[in-house]
């Protein structure tokens, strides 16, 4: 009974939102969130004042978020000018490699390693005090999450060394990495509960 | 059935701080040295002077009951629940999935200044005065006279619990597959008679926690560990009067 009301409830929308599409009236799209970033479709075509076909030429697809399956979609491919790259070059409008936080809205959120050992958390909002994203993310991390654990010098040999996250964690700068384990490491049952937590969300938006 | 008890966020700091006055006094009046040790398992054990060890008031003087003493040392700090050595005891041993020969116990303090969480690897304390082979109406559990492992023959066990019951640290399940108790052996069967150093918990942990070896040796690294000065070593529930083998420190 729940779910066919829902369902009722769903395709009028859905037709409601179709019926005002028709129109292509205002900016468009509104905000678009991946992940991290967003594209406020109010701040380019009102603010800037661009039309649809600026950039829904082949560039973007209309439909929303379609562009994040594209594997092509990622910083390299904007600092060489595609994507959001023809215009944020540094000329047209601020450079790509320039202002991350105007985008990248919220910072990558928490981070939890799986490998080498389950599991090891790091918060984006613990660290982000005082840090810009080059802080780290030049050479040291990957933008993408987790990338670091495919690699195999992701130890904590490699931490003492002033490697990954020794290089603050180093008694000096922050807290040296062979101590205080369990305030990054979250062991099995972290992330166990993590998974579980994430289930439950999951669940809780169907 | 009892219920898993080990509570560790509601246990009580068993360290040398919360030795009682009373006991350090009596310590002292035999002219030991207070160290914290829990030596051979009982509440506090003592070094004298000349470094001999007391492993309680005087019942086995500079000498443990067996050879091998088996004995396991707990770098509790550097647990970091990855959990292999689970992985590893029970593959080893052939644990069901709903058993447990070893398991890790976690408290989180939310008010604690730094680290917030701490981990606790728990296993059979393997004691010198087990209450479980006291309580076994049919002798299935027993402590191998050789090396002091509290071993069980589960040809005889009834599956009565009673052994549950009389075990302070929770070390024992049900196997179904057995239709007999099941516990932890220091892999007596799996690996040490075959030759292995190590148990497979031992072996497995990349962090060095769990540390085994035997006692009556005075060069192995168990020995030295609970017999220095420097650093607190305690055991689990001392006011069981169990005398465990397995030791805590930190560091």
């Amino acid at each position: 009974m729940k779910s066919a009301t829902r369902f009722i409830v769903l395709t009028l929308l859905a037709v409601t939102t179709a019926g005002l599409q028709l129109g292509h009236a205002g900016d468009g799209g509104g905000d678009i969130a991946y992940k991290s970033t967003v594209f406020s479709h109010a701040s380019h075509v009102d603010g800037a004042g661009f039309d649809c076909e600026s950039c829904h030429d082949g560039m973007f697809e209309m439909e929303a978020g379609a562009i994040s399956a594209n594997p092509d979609f990622n910083m390299n491919a904007i600092y060489e000018g595609q994507f959001c790259g023809a215009c944020h070059d540094g000329s047209t409008a601020f450079a790509a490699d320039d202002d991350c936080t105007t985008c990248h809205t919220k910072a990558g959120g928490d981070i939890l390693y799986s490998e080498p050992v389950k599991s090891v958390l790091f918060s984006h909002e613990s660290h982000a005090a005082g840090f810009g994203c080059e802080s780290c993310h030049t050479g040291m991390f990957a933008m993408e999450a987790l990338a670091a654990q495919k690699n195999a010098d992701f130890t904590m040999d490699s931490l003492y060394q002033g490697k990954y996250c020794g290089a603050c964690h180093d008694g000096d700068t922050a807290f040296a990495s062979d101590t205080r384990c369990a305030s990054c490491h979250l062991g099995v049952k972290g992330y166990n509960r993590s998974a579980d937590a994430t289930d439950t969300e999951r669940g809780a938006s169907h | 059935m009892k219920k898993q008890n080990l509570n560790l966020a509601e246990m009580k700091n068993e360290g040398i701080e919360n030795i009682s006055l009373e006991e350090r006094r009596s310590f002292l009046k035999m002219g030991l040295t207070l160290t914290g040790v829990f030596a051979g398992g009982t509440m506090l054990s003592a070094v004298s002077s000349v470094d001999k060890v007391y492993a309680s008031a005087g019942e086995y003087v500079e000498k443990y009951p067996y050879n091998p003493h088996y004995s396991m040392v707990i770098h509790v700090d550097r647990c970091v629940d990855c959990e292999r050595c689970l992985a590893a005891c029970k593959k080893t041993n052939d644990v069901p999935e709903y058993g447990y020969r070893t398991n890790i116990l976690e408290r989180e303090v939310p008010n604690a200044v730094g680290q917030k969480r701490e981990f606790l690897p728990v296993l059979c304390n393997h004691c010198n005065v087990p209450q479980c082979t006291r309580v076994c109406p049919t002798k299935a559990t027993y402590k191998d006279p050789q090396n002091g492992i509290v071993m069980m023959n589960i040809a005889k066990c009834i599956g009565c619990l009673t052994c549950q019951l009389g075990c302070p640290y929770n070390a024992r399940y049900f196997s179904e597959e057995k239709h007999a108790v099941d516990k932890c052996n220091f892999c007596i069967d799996t690996r040490l008679s075959k030759g292995e150093k190590l148990t497979a918990c031992s072996a497995a942990c990349p962090a060095q926690v769990r540390i085994f070896g035997d006692l009556a040796v005075p060069d192995s690294r168990v020995y030295r560990s609970i017999h220095q000065l420097e650093k607190a070593v305690w055991v689990m529930r001392p006011e069981a009067g169990t005398k465990p083998n397995v030791f805590y420190t930190k560091g």
